[in-house]
């Protein structure tokens, strides 16, 4: 029997996420949880001088590792920033343009990457299940130049109707939709990235377009996990699981204790021919 | 103008003029001594049905002091603007404190859940971005501001956000209405007795809040010298006029942290959500609210010095704080 590697499917992303942040690039996070943290991953490993500005008002920081057990927009993480403003300061940031890329979150996502992160199940008056609101979603999908949305691959979460739109991906998909709504120019949602496929958006109908799976996966499997059937790339490519430095980073350095990264579905692979163990 | 679209969300109307007339009437404008104690602070200027606001961003720089004692006065059918939150919406709501909340991003876990399916509390929803603005709006004394994002969305339909086309470009706009609490909370780091306060590290709103709140309340760290607040006058967040009571609260935002000084008390947080989980959320608040006369007592007889020390050794980043 051959050695495994095991990781949350929020690990995963997380690693994914990392692998596509660019130096020359600004970042616009929320406060807290897995998309600051693949900016953190990024920053320990590839691209240390990488720009973000988080949310509440910090600007740039070189967050002090390991970090404390609950991140939580605490002293170390807003260690060594070239600017520590407010909220409303960091928002015009990203009104001028100055961010281009927003990292996010959802509940829940439909084939033009509009999203929820509200309430799931029943209305809204007598939700199900309701969660604690978009924060700072609606702002950073509106208003960075490009959207990376990370959620996890599954049915109930790639849906043919939200529960609840929260904030904007590319409206009712026509084009100019964004614009005539009111929401800057020329933005809106890049990617989407889950544990086992990665999806981008046809530039012309703005639906959402299959381009990579993990090794483990087919296109009929990832097309299980959805409500509707997404547009398929001409050639889908391979995406590379987590290696064992990246998990040891998030579980040493950015996440430790785990609050956020171990809530997940734990993921085994077989190291040695990369398919997803039995 | 033509309104294109208005979101169905609940707003108290901005009335720029009659806050005016409040400031007029009731502002202090001298240096006088405005430190009072938690309790004489909260039961003269928060009252039930009042508008609250706080600043803090998710367990940092909370004026949690200040919320248990709301909540050991039960104050009643208070609103409140729940962004960059955590769980204080929930301890509020817990207290029976709480009829609505503007949503931007809050922990909502089992007591927030009931709560709203019951119709005990209304939500009404907003984001973090949109609230932060409306209280720009109200800290510049207009009725509305416009920004670019909400549209579009549901979120933007249980708000009450409007749009309109804008009368210079032409274009499509949201506006959001000003808000003007009745009363603010807000913990400092360090404060003069007149209120002139120092707020360390990037805020959320703190001055907007402050500047836009008809009454407001600073629980502060420590009590520095008013020649201290002149020496550094660029590291005032607030200035004295807008302060009505400053409260002497070391810990102040226990179990939350204050960067620079102290962490958070992780254990507790996990002995809040678990009292949650299991529907004890009073056996909660007996131990560390309604059991104790004051903030102090807590620290006391719940707290205990050993672990206050070690939450003060847990905090090593002093650098761009105190350094």
């Amino acid at each position: 029997m051959s050695e495994q590697l095991t990781f949350t499917d929020v690990e995963a992303n997380i690693c994914t996420i990392a692998g596509l942040i660019e130096e020359d690039k600004l970042y616009f996070v929320q406060m807290a949880g897995a998309p600051l943290m693949a900016v953190l991953l990024a920053k320990y490993m590839r691209t240390p001088e990488v720009g973000y500005v988080v949310e509440e008002g910090a600007v740039t920081p070189s967050p002090s590792f390991p970090l404390p057990r609950m991140m939580l927009g605490a002293s170390r993480s807003h260690h060594r920033a070239v600017a520590w403003y407010g909220m409303n300061i960091a928002d015009s940031h990203a009104a001028l343009g100055f961010m281009d890329y927003g990292l996010l979150a959802c509940l829940q996502v439909d084939k033009f990457g509009n999203f929820n992160s509200t309430f799931i199940g029943g209305t809204y008056e007598q939700p199900e299940r309701r969660f604690g609101g978009p924060g700072g979603a609606p702002e950073i999908a509106s208003q960075c130049w490009r959207t990376l949305l990370m959620t996890k691959l599954e049915s109930r979460k790639f849906v043919n109707k939200l529960d609840f739109m929260s904030s904007p991906g590319y409206l009712d998909g026509t084009p100019g939709a964004r614009e005539r709504a009111g929401m800057p120019a020329n933005t809106g949602p890049y990617k989407i990235i889950t544990q086992e496929a990665v999806f981008d958006f046809d530039e012309e109908t703005h639906q959402m377009r299959l381009i990579a799976m993990m090794p483990w996966m087919t296109v009929e499997q990832v097309l299980s996990k959805m409500e509707f059937e997404p547009l398929i790339a001409d050639k889908v490519e391979r995406m590379e699981p987590p290696t064992d430095e990246e998990l040891t980073i998030i579980r040493a350095q950015i996440d430790p204790g785990g609050l956020t990264v171990s809530r997940g579905e734990w993921i085994a692979i077989d190291r040695e021919t990369g398919q997803r163990a039995q | 103008m033509e309104v294109l679209e208005s979101g169905v969300g609940e707003f108290r109307m901005p009335d720029p003029d009659g806050f005016r007339e409040y400031v007029r009437t009731h502002k202090e404008r001298r240096l006088v001594n405005k430190v009072i104690n938690e309790k004489e602070a909260i039961s003269r200027l928060v009252e039930d049905g009042d508008y609250l606001a706080y600043d803090q961003n998710v367990a940092v720089r909370g004026p949690t002091s200040l919320f248990r004692e709301i909540i050991r006065q039960r104050k009643k059918d208070l609103w409140i603007a729940a962004k960059f939150t955590w769980t204080d919406a929930t301890l509020l709501v817990a207290g029976g404190c709480v009829s609505k909340i503007d949503v931007g991003w809050m922990a909502a876990g089992k007591v927030i859940n009931t709560a709203v399916r019951k119709g005990e509390v209304k939500l009404i929803e907003w984001s973090n971005g949109a609230l932060a603005h409306r209280h720009l709006a109200g800290s510049m004394g207009v009725p509305f501001l416009p920004l670019r994002y909400l549209v579009g969305t549901d979120t933007f339909t249980q708000s009450g956000a409007k749009v309109i086309e804008d009368p210079y470009t032409e274009q499509r706009i949201c506006l959001v209405p000003a808000l003007y609490p009745d009363v603010a909370i807000i913990h400092v780091h360090q404060c003069d007795v007149y209120g002139n306060a120092r707020v360390m590290g990037a805020g959320v709103a703190p001055m907007e809040i402050a500047m836009s709140s008809k009454k407001l309340i600073i629980s502060t760290e420590e009590i520095i010298d008013i020649e201290a607040i002149r020496r550094q006058p660029q590291r005032t967040t607030i200035p004295y006029y807008f302060v009505d009571a400053v409260v002497v609260a070391p810990f102040g935002c226990y179990p939350g942290s204050t960067p620079g000084l102290y962490g958070g008390d992780i254990e507790h947080w996990l002995e809040f959500m678990a009292a949650e989980m299991q529907g004890k959320t009073d056996e909660y608040l007996e131990k560390w609210v309604y059991s104790v006369a004051s903030h102090e007592e807590m620290l006391e007889k719940r707290v205990g010095q050993e672990k206050l020390d070690s939450l003060k050794a847990a905090e090593t980043v002093k650098e761009g704080y105190y350094e």
